[in-house]
């Protein structure tokens, strides 16, 4: 069962055609689709550069004091 | 009843611009109402011409019913525009904020589940100095998953000129005139050098743009099977794709290579209390008419522009063929909010009738309606500099407005002998002269001044 909903979720989220005016072109679908796959990653990096920066931070105004 | 529909007009079958009665409409189909029905019911109509991205535009009802308008189903208004222009038309920093005009009206959407479907430069317009997106169609709902649909007109309509500007030191703009689509990736890419190719956005949107193209053409199916198998593109990196684009070209800059006009403002052949008494002058002719619309022909870094701003004159249009005095007037304009339309114009080759049936791209004859015109010091470079004939030269500059200033500079002038120095003076005819018998034939010389030692006459003329 599992299974077939993972295949149903994935079939839904295939590219479909927007139906726009404008051919946006098969080379800028490639490679939006490389393009965004980095942006999201920067993206979740850059929510949590802030966090990691913050422990660092910590660990080394803690040895400061120290 | 006259109606005049916009040739331009035709990419996008849900709706059509027409004239009528001095306004800008839109007739919208089935399909065109539907994409409005969203952007009005979800309020981002609103909001978006609240916060000045979009043009103001409203439903109009008072249209008298015929058949030339039967095949819609909704007219919009919009407001309407003094003067369109066109990208070719524009320096390298309006073509910039131009750019990040539309990166940030898609991120302002895509917040309202809403996206541009193009992303077509010929949809933004300048309103004192500050980019305006026109199309209204253009919006419409985002549906979750899909792709940037006018990425690759982005590319070629923004992003690609402003590399080529930037990175070559290559204006765009006569190249993006002969190819109205913009600069293609494939042309850019052959001549990027492999240091260019190593910038993250460049080896992405141009370098690896072209090798995808390239293998669409030689390998469609294998393409074409790859795209189908692509998975959904989420909202956050869409939105990320957007970012990132921006934070690259508020990077760009325009190449700083020195131009033939870039100096003229201090170098010129006036010394400071000849060039008060110029000042002066024009500024008593702007008082007098107080135009709404001034042609500044040869408007260099803008001074003459700017001193007629303060006098009165509601809008003035600054035209010059030189790219990096003209982005300097631009960026002065704009920095003091001033109601000025830089307008690049190569004065012996303007803008013609351009595009599909010649009537897409309208040339500079037929956009302009000036109330007058100052041309200073431009008068012996088009005769002088580029062998137009006398007359004719005269005819073309009184053509721009019924009242103008034109200065007249003689062959005395260190300039002009400057100019002939090894080109020789071919010029026998060329003198004041003649110059005022061939005004006299075309318009009433209202008054006439001697602003240089040299003998630099500045010609009012009127020929209402």
């Amino acid at each position: 069962m599992k299974f077939f909903l993972i295949i149903i979720i994935y079939f839904f989220s295939l590219i479909t055609s927007s139906y726009a005016y404008l051919d946006p072109g098969s080379a800028s679908i490639i490679l939006q689709s490389i393009l965004g796959a980095i942006a999201a990653v920067g993206a979740t990096i850059g929510l949590y550069w802030k966090k990691i920066k913050n422990v660092f931070f910590k660990i080394f105004g803690k040895k400061k004091n120290n | 009843m006259n109606i005049e529909f916009d040739k331009g007009s035709y990419r996008d079958p849900a709706g059509k611009i027409f004239y009528y009665k001095g306004r800008v409409l839109r007739g919208l189909n089935s399909k065109g109402v539907e994409r409005f029905k969203h952007i009005k019911e979800n309020n981002i109509l609103d909001e978006s011409i609240k916060q000045n991205f979009l043009i103001p535009t409203k439903e109009v009802t008072d249209l008298p019913k015929i058949n030339e308008l039967s095949e819609f189903d909704l007219i919009l208004e919009h407001k309407k525009i003094d003067y369109i222009t066109y990208p070719y038309e524009w320096c390298f920093d309006q073509l910039k904020d131009a750019a990040i005009h539309h990166l940030n009206f898609q991120l302002f959407l895509l917040e309202k589940n809403c996206v541009l479907i193009d992303a077509s430069a010929y949809n933004i317009q300048f309103l004192n100095s500050k980019p305006i997106f026109i199309d209204t169609l253009s919006l419409s709902e985002y549906k979750a998953g899909s792709y940037w649909t006018g990425h690759k007109q982005f590319c070629e309509n923004f992003l690609n000129p402003l590399i080529l500007s930037s990175k070559k030191g290559i204006d765009f703009n006569n190249w993006f005139k002969g190819n109205l689509e913009g600069i293609t990736t494939s042309d850019l890419n052959n001549i990027l050098s492999l240091k260019d190719k190593l910038n993250f956005s460049l080896f992405f949107h141009v370098f690896l743009m072209d090798r995808y193209e390239k293998k669409a053409l030689l390998k469609p199916k294998e393409i074409s099977q790859q795209v189908e198998g692509k998975k959904a593109l989420s909202k956050k990196s869409y939105k990320g794709m957007l970012l990132q684009l921006k934070k690259f070209i508020l990077g760009l800059s325009k190449d700083k290579t020195l131009s033939k006009w870039s100096n003229y403002s201090e170098n010129n052949s006036y010394n400071s209390e000849e060039e008060v008494k110029k000042i002066r002058i024009v500024e008593d002719f702007i008082k007098k008419n107080k135009f709404n619309y001034l042609a500044d022909l040869g408007c260099n870094d803008g001074l003459y522009s700017f001193k007629s701003l303060k006098c009165g004159a509601k809008k003035v249009f600054g035209f010059d063929s030189d790219l990096n005095v003209l982005n300097k007037a631009y960026l002065n304009s704009k920095k003091n909010n001033l109601n000025f339309q830089p307008v690049y114009m190569d004065f012996t080759n303007p803008s013609s009738n351009l595009g599909w049936d010649e009537k897409e791209r309208l040339g500079l004859n037929f956009r302009m309606r000036f109330n007058g015109m100052i041309a200073l010091a431009l008068y012996h470079h088009i005769v002088i500099g580029n062998n137009i004939p006398m007359e004719e030269a005269v005819a073309w500059l009184i053509r721009f407005a019924p009242k103008g200033i034109i200065e007249f500079v003689p062959k005395e002038d260190d300039m002009i002998k400057e100019m002939t120095k090894l080109k020789g003076d071919i010029f026998e005819n060329y003198n004041e002269e003649r110059f005022k018998f061939i005004l006299e034939k075309k318009a009433k010389i209202v008054g006439t001044n001697k602003v240089s030692s040299s003998g630099r006459v500045l010609y009012e003329y009127s020929s209402i």
